[in-house]
């Protein structure tokens, strides 16, 4: 309880920075916008678990039409809620410093909605509606969309987007690398 | 785990693929296959697909370990710890996969540098934080060699190092400006804008490096060491250097009125040419001496390279990311739909525009591609038609250039008329007639885009392409102005030059003494003041549109509900625009430099409150724009407007260090014949050797070979490019044929698969039968 200081000890402290692409100041800074979120629950359990309503608070994910992926797919228990470390994680892969290989990894999850590693027709689709909430493209469009997708990145054809592929296109998006970040 | 086990792990991990690939078709773990095939074929048979190995992400491997046991990197470990305790062996599991997925770094048994290294490379691994606890545990229990000497030295070095920048950073991080603006921004406008925010502030750091060049080398010797003392005028000789130079001190010494007083200060101060001294600083007795007109000429030549290379580098940048990113718009709806969302975006509101907005965008593209299409159907009639359009548009552009150019030239001229023929009591009126063509160019460049904007709707261009027209249009007439400018200026001034300035200007004195300024005496200085007066009028109308047009323009579009006021009010942050402002003031800036050596301090702090004015202008101004600004290419775009506008700045400002004489009443220069003369003399006081070399330098002897070896060099370097893009073909068809074989050998694989299946279940059904007939 109290300051955020006193509750890492500089020993843990090292292991996250460490572990992360953050500071040690940065990690306290984490800790302090993890406990905004639930102040009384962080409080008494600074590695609490928060439900993931709770986390969607924050602004950024909030907003974000993936939220519900993120907080899933840095889920420790899978299921969306987070402890701190679990929200440590994020903003470490979020931040600056994180290489697009490392984000490109990710990215590729939260857009794997059916959870078998590729991108198929459906995960392509659930990005776009998402991306375009509350309008939605018609089917028309949406057809040509996919069509046009698929054409520039399945390298192999056959109808989904592989990691390897995914990961080639990041490569070539510098867009990618600078919209992919949350500023703590 | 011990060293050996690790390091046959290592081994492993570098033979992964052929060795999971080898195991796919291997009956050696029949259970582990049949499990896997089994949920694979329940799905779908084609499926099968996912199990290849190079379908399968670092990511996908870890999150099967940690989803269930029974999948593919169990496989790996299942021969290993079958008979341990389920947790003990998913926590084992973890760690195989988490050390496979390092990088091969352990050849043989691992040293502490080996260890720290992998330990640093936890990081990037997408497992979870107690995960990547243990892992770092186990790596740093695990036995290690001790580094011996010289390399516990380097490791050591190493370290402390990368501890260093760690707390660079920080500190760095603490300093950095506006931070918490650029976070508010990219919330609210995303990152296209804050490329925008981050521009202005990569001018201010640009600007800010110019200045503290120009002030240590020219600025702060004139303040500290002592002036020499200047000659004596003799009454024979009125022409000479030193009585101009007096009779200038003299003039500007005497100011009687709050004009005169205000000129006085724009005249004879540190911010101009005409304050500093063509002397050679030398201290008595100590063999120091400083020669300050060849500082003031390296300060400002370096300032320009700087500046050059700041430029070139920053689009450099730019440009190698646009080549990366495939030729053209190569990759554009992957880009579109996997990096259009900024993640930064933290409001309500600009997330429902940005929703918008992408729709939009995906909306535009299709019709594009639509457009495209209906383009090459296009009849010969409406080919016809819009070609005449467009003439005519482009004509009127023109015409409306070309008028703004003239208008330009005459209130110049009409206002420095009016000036001389004013009498010296009408003091709000010269004022007014000094300031007047300021105003008239400023009051151009804020209304003559509108019409811009609006012809080019009347063009049928697509979207992109009317950005880029609107953009150079309005580039040409900002920069048209200047050259207007710049011209009616070298009028006033290079045509006079010749003559016998300071016999006449005395002269006149004597006769007439109220038309004393149709012919400046200094005319460096005088051109200093009109860019400084640019630059000043410049950053008062864009403070004064902020705040007293566009900020009740704003709120009256927040509080109506009246279509025709909310049509006047409401106003979109309009990047291309705002670009132009800001990269116009650092153009007068730059052609500035020479005249007025601290125009670059004022362009820091202008910079600094453009900054916020923009801010300003963005965050309560402004709704969000329903338009997307690409951040990697608003920047390239950026640098390439900058590029122009400084080869613009630098033409004139070399032609005048080059030809134009400078005035002898003032500056570092008075004795020359031209700035260039100084830097031939200079060269002339050189070693021999050095003289000669550069000479030779710039013979055709060495010049000719020169151009030759990089024509060709050029040339080698195309073929490469050309060759790879041959190759990138070839070897992208190849992939496509490679996808197709796998593919149609995996539909041979399930369909044999399934009908072994089938023949099984048959077979048991057929010995089952057998058994109850048997039995029977």
């Amino acid at each position: 309880m109290g300051a955020g200081k006193s509750q890492f000890t500089e020993e843990e402290l090292q292991d996250y920075q460490d572990l992360t692409y953050f500071t040690k100041k940065e990690v306290l800074y984490a800790h302090q916008k993890f406990k905004a979120l639930a102040p009384e629950k962080v409080g008494h359990n600074r590695n609490a678990k928060l439900p993931m309503s709770k986390i969607l608070q924050y602004p950024e994910l909030r907003v974000n039409p993936f939220g519900d992926r993120i907080c899933k797919v840095f889920s420790s228990s899978q299921d969306g809620d987070c402890t701190f470390e679990d929200f440590l994680d994020m903003m470490s892969v979020f931040s600056d410093a994180a290489p697009k290989a490392v984000k490109a990894e990710h990215a590729f999850r939260i857009f794997d909605f059916d959870g078998d590693d590729m991108l198929g027709v459906g995960d392509l689709r659930q990005v776009i509606d998402r991306l375009t909430a509350p309008q939605r493209l018609n089917d028309n469009d949406m057809q040509q969309l996919l069509q046009y997708i698929l054409d520039e990145a399945d390298l192999d054809d056959d109808g989904a987007l592989s990691f390897a592929e995914f990961e080639h296109i990041i490569e070539k998006s510098s867009d990618f690398s600078k919209s992919f970040r949350i500023r703590l | 785990m011990s060293g050996g086990e690790r390091k046959k792990r290592g081994c492993d991990r570098g033979h992964g693929w052929e060795e999971a690939g080898a195991e796919f078709y291997q009956e050696s773990y029949p259970a582990a296959i049949e499990a896997d095939l089994q949920q694979a074929l329940q799905k779908d048979p084609s499926h099968i697909a996912t199990l290849l190995p190079s379908k399968k992400s670092r990511v996908a491997t870890a999150k099967r370990i940690r989803n269930d046991t029974k999948t593919t990197l169990r496989r790996r470990t299942s021969t290993r710890s079958r008979g341990t305790t389920t947790s003990r062996r998913m926590s084992t599991n973890i760690h195989d996969a988490a050390v496979s997925m390092l990088p091969d770094l352990s050849e043989n048994l691992s040293n502490e540098e080996r260890t720290w290294e992998e330990i640093m490379q936890i990081k990037a691994m997408p497992v979870c934080m107690s995960q990547k606890m243990q892992l770092k545990n186990q790596l740093q229990s695990a036995t290690k060699l001790r580094l011996q000497g010289f390399e516990q030295l380097k490791w050591q070095r190493r370290k402390a190092w990368q501890q260093f920048r760690i707390r660079m950073k920080e500190t760095w991080s603490k300093m950095e400006l506006w931070n918490d603006s650029l976070k508010k921004i990219g919330g609210n406008f995303g990152m296209g804008i804050v490329a925008y925010f981050l521009f202005i502030k990569w001018l201010m750091y640009l600007n800010l490096l110019l200045f503290a060049i120009i002030f240590l080398l020219v600025v702060l010797p004139a303040i500290l060491l002592e002036t020499p003392v200047s000659e004596i005028c003799l009454s024979n000789n009125t022409a000479s250097v030193a009585c101009c130079s007096e009779l200038y001190r003299n003039m500007t010494d005497e100011s009687d009125s709050i004009t005169k007083i205000v000129q006085g200060i724009l005249e004879y101060t540190l911010l101009f040419y005409g304050w500093y001294t063509h002397k050679i600083y030398e201290s008595v007795g100590v063999n120091f001496y400083y020669n300050s007109p060849l500082a003031y000429i390296c300060a400002i030549i370096s300032v320009f390279i700087i500046s050059l290379v700041a430029i070139v580098r920053s689009a450099a940048k730019g440009f190698k990311e646009r080549v990366v990113e495939g030729e053209g718009q190569f990759y554009q709806y992957c880009n579109l739909v996997f990096g259009g969302w900024d993640y930064c975006i933290h409001n309500e509101k600009s997330a429902a525009v940005k929703h918008k907005a992408l729709y939009n965008e995906i909306k535009a593209f299709l019709e594009a591609e639509r457009m495209e299409e209906e383009r090459q159907n296009r009849t010969r009639e409406e080919k016809t038609k819009l070609f005449f359009i467009r003439l005519f548009v482009n004509l009127l552009v023109l015409t409306v250039l070309s008028a703004c150019g003239a208008f330009i030239y005459y209130v110049i001229d009409f206002s420095f008329d009016q000036l001389t023929y004013l009498a010296q009591e009408h003091e709000i009126a010269r004022l007014f007639f000094e300031f007047l063509p300021y105003v008239c160019i400023v009051g151009l460049n804020v209304a003559i885009p509108f019409l811009f904007r609006y012809l080019v709707a009347l063009e049928n261009y697509s979207p992109s392409y009317v950005v880029r027209a609107t953009l150079f249009r309005t580039v040409f007439l900002r920069l048209a102005s200047l050259v207007v400018l710049l011209t009616s200026l070298y009028r006033l001034v290079a045509d006079k030059i010749p003559e016998n300035e300071c016999f006449h200007q005395q002269f006149r004195r004597m006769n007439v003494s109220n038309s004393t300024n149709k012919l400046p005496l200094c005319w460096e200085t005088f051109v200093g003041q009109q860019f400084f007066k640019l630059y000043t009028t410049d950053l008062f109308i864009q403070f004064f549109m902020t705040f007293f047009v566009n900020f009740p323009r704003s709120l009256i579009a927040r509080h109506t509900e009246n279509k025709v006021l909310r049509f006047v009010g409401e106003q979109e942050f309009d990047l291309p625009k705002h670009v132009l402002d800001i990269i116009y003031s650092q153009t007068i800036c730059w052609l500035g430099c020479f005249f007025a050596p601290l125009l670059p301090m004022i362009a820091v702090i202008g910079t600094f409150l453009l900054f916020y004015v923009k801010k300003f202008t963005c965050l309560v101004n402004s709704t969000p724009s329903s338009k997307i600004y690409r951040a990697s290419r608003s920047n390239s775009l950026f640098m390439f407007i900058l590029l122009v506008s400084f080869i613009l700045a630098v033409i004139p400002v070399g032609y005048s260090i080059a030809e134009i004489m400078p005035s002898k009443s003032c500056g570092p220069f008075r004795e020359w014949e031209s700035v260039w003369t100084l830097l031939i003399a200079t060269f002339s006081c050189f070693p021999d050797w050095l003289q000669s070399t550069l000479f030779f330098l710039g013979t055709a002897g060495f010049g000719i070979p020169a151009f030759v070896i990089l024509a060709l060099l050029l040339y080698y370097y195309y073929a490469v490019s050309i060759a790879n893009k041959h190759m990138v073909t070839v070897l992208k068809n190849q992939l496509v044929l490679e996808g197709h074989d796998k593919q149609f050998l995996l539909n041979r694989l399930s369909a044999f698969i399934k009908q072994q299946q089938d023949q099984n279940k048959f077979h048991q059904e057929q010995t089952n039968e057998l058994g109850t007939f048997q039995h029977v």
